[in-house]
């Protein structure tokens, strides 16, 4: 029974799906030690929580995925330099340089707006020479202040891939999103209690391309849009789903004062209804 | 890479011991899914088969699977408690033992079981109110009280189980409660030691959990089989309600509180951003340094 490889990183995809998030980093190297000829498409395919480092040169802090890695090394947005230093790591192409310091400028702008605080870091790359395009990665996490004991974090991971047509006057935009949000706490009444975990999105949009509507501001707004979208539905989830399946379980009221309570609102109901048919019949 | 099969051997205890993670850490109402993935990145069901069945028993016990058994309106539960030296199980309520099968959650060869002769007047008594309380608070429970004696010390163990399992709306959730005290008949006074783990999964176009749990430890009087189990029942009650009532106030929390910090609905000018204006700010400011 020969498995491929193909079969295998879906079961591979599957499982992370299922796994306790809270244990996506440990669950993920038992995944690699377990198939290790998975291990360059499981890093590339499963997010995970979003890490700091600080650029030595500049002072300020980047943030660290699978994008801006070559080998062991990092590269920082700010001084597009590796850490650990390597000879020959992977860097943008010029005008991608360029594109990418603008980015990372936009979408700190962005981040203040809508987080008032965090981290953010924009990668791009050059895709192969016979693909009008490129691609990149926009990153933002924020961390709470561990306000009523309760700690929460956010990370933001935007994978885009951007498709120049007709001599760049249009473009082809394919955006996936993840959000992970965690939030923890141990009180005193609620014992230990640990919500967390990630939802995935995608679109795709099709874009005019000048000088007032440059590549930044349509990756942008579709990432603003995306955003917003996905907090709803994060609010809706989080609080509310996974809230009511908690309630669905077991419920403070007993029940059978509750289903006494049911019954005599449907007789009342019933009987309500009686009177009126009967005041109809007589009328 | 071809991986020579002696090599793979070689592997294959440390491989077994990933795998008995995953398996063990299977959300409620997704041990099939998970054991389906793991067969195929073990790729190696003889080596599952023959070094991970205990494993599969293990599972179920950690989850206090509910199992029927024949002639019983009440199931039972598979426990660490009720877990017989040869491996099979037994049900108090119907004094049989059985064996079970953990991938088909089923029962057979069922056997007549006799109770520990000096703890089962309690735990028969604690039985009926324990059942009572499960009905009247859990929607889809299922509930079990297991005793043993040991030098004239008592030991009850009363469980619950309740879930939901919707894989249509991927969705699955489990309450597990497990509350114990072991008491010399004639001593007047004992502890209640109780936990309570809430699990909860949504998996569409993601993966979110809920995973909460708390200790409890209470005082106990006891002076008889009566008495101990209304109190026993109704300090249970009273700290299931505490619990369940706090993680309800910490979903508030997290929603009004800790969620608005982290991330606004919209900026501060209740407006969306417009892009192509921020980035020409961004230009003319830079025009200025140069």
């Amino acid at each position: 029974m020969y498995k491929s490889q193909n079969d295998q990183l879906d079961h591979a995809l599957d499982l992370m799906r299922r796994l306790p998030p809270q244990q996506i980093e440990k669950n993920l190297c038992d995944l690699i030690d377990l198939v290790p000829s998975l291990c360059e498409d499981l890093l590339s395919s499963v997010d995970q929580p979003l890490k700091i480092a600080r650029d030595k040169i500049t002072g300020k802090d980047y943030l660290l995925c699978d994008y801006n890695r070559d080998g062991d090394s990092y590269r920082s947005p700010w001084s597009n330099s590796y850490e650990p230093e390597i000879e020959d790591g992977t860097v943008p192409s010029e005008r991608l340089r360029q594109m990418e310091i603008d980015a990372n400028a936009a979408f700190a702008q962005y981040r203040e707006m809508y987080y008032e605080g965090g981290i953010s870091s924009v990668y791009l790359w050059d895709l192969d020479p016979g693909f009008q395009g490129f691609a990149g990665v926009i990153l933002i996490k924020k961390s709470g202040n561990g306000s009523n004991k309760i700690k929460g974090c956010w990370d933001s991971i935007h994978v885009f891939e951007v498709q120049e047509k007709s001599g760049g006057r249009n473009a082809h935009y394919k955006l996936t999103s993840t959000v992970m949000l965690w939030l923890q706490t141990t009180k005193q009444g609620s014992g230990t209690m640990n919500l967390g975990g990630s939802l995935t999105r995608q679109s795709t949009k099709d874009f005019t391309v000048n000088d007032s509507n440059p590549h930044i501001a349509n990756i942008g707004s579709m990432v603003e849009d995306m955003e917003n979208k996905i907090r709803n539905t994060l609010n809706e989830i989080y609080f509310g789903k996974t809230n009511s399946i908690v309630n669905g379980l077991r419920s403070v009221n007993s029940l059978s004062d509750q289903k006494q309570q049911e019954a005599l609102r449907i007789d009342l109901a019933q009987a309500l209804q009686k009177r009126q048919a009967k005041n109809d019949s007589s009328t | 890479m071809e991986v020579s099969k002696t090599a793979r051997e070689s592997n294959g205890d440390i491989n077994l011991k990933i795998v008995t993670q995953f398996i063990l850490h299977a959300p409620p109402g997704e041990f099939n899914e998970v054991l389906t993935d793991v067969r195929y990145l073990l790729n190696n069901d003889a080596l599952l088969r023959d070094q991970a069945a205990g494993v599969f028993v293990q599972y179920c016990k950690d989850q206090l699977t509910p199992l029927q058994v024949e002639n019983s309106e009440h199931g039972v539960l598979i426990t660490e408690f009720n877990e017989l030296p040869d491996g099979r199980f037994y049900d108090p309520r119907s004094q049989k033992s059985f064996n079970f099968d953990p991938i088909r959650e089923e029962a057979s060869d069922y056997q007549p079981w006799t109770p520990d002769a000096t703890s089962e007047s309690w735990r028969l008594n604690l039985e009926e109110l324990w059942t009572n309380y499960c009905k009247e608070h859990y929607f889809n429970g299922c509930c079990s009280v297991f005793g043993s004696s040991h030098n004239g010390e008592i030991t009850l163990t009363a469980c619950i189980e309740g879930h939901q399992f919707q894989p249509r709306n991927f969705c699955n959730g489990r309450w597990r409660s497990i509350w114990t005290t072991t008491f010399n008949p004639s001593s007047g006074q004992a502890e209640l030691r109780g936990i309570i783990k809430v699990q909860v999964h949504y998996y569409e176009d993601g993966n979110v959990q809920l995973v909460s749990s708390k200790e409890i430890k209470k005082p106990l009087a006891i002076s008889s089989e009566n008495q101990m189990s209304h109190e026993f029942v109704q300090i249970v009650e009273d700290a299931e309600n505490e619990y369940q009532t706090a993680v309800s106030d910490n979903y508030q929390i997290m929603s009004d509180t800790t969620f608005k910090a982290l991330r606004r609905p919209l900026p501060v000018t209740k407006a969306k951003l417009d892009w192509s204006k921020l980035l020409n700010y961004k230009i003319g400011s830079e025009l200025k340094q140069h």
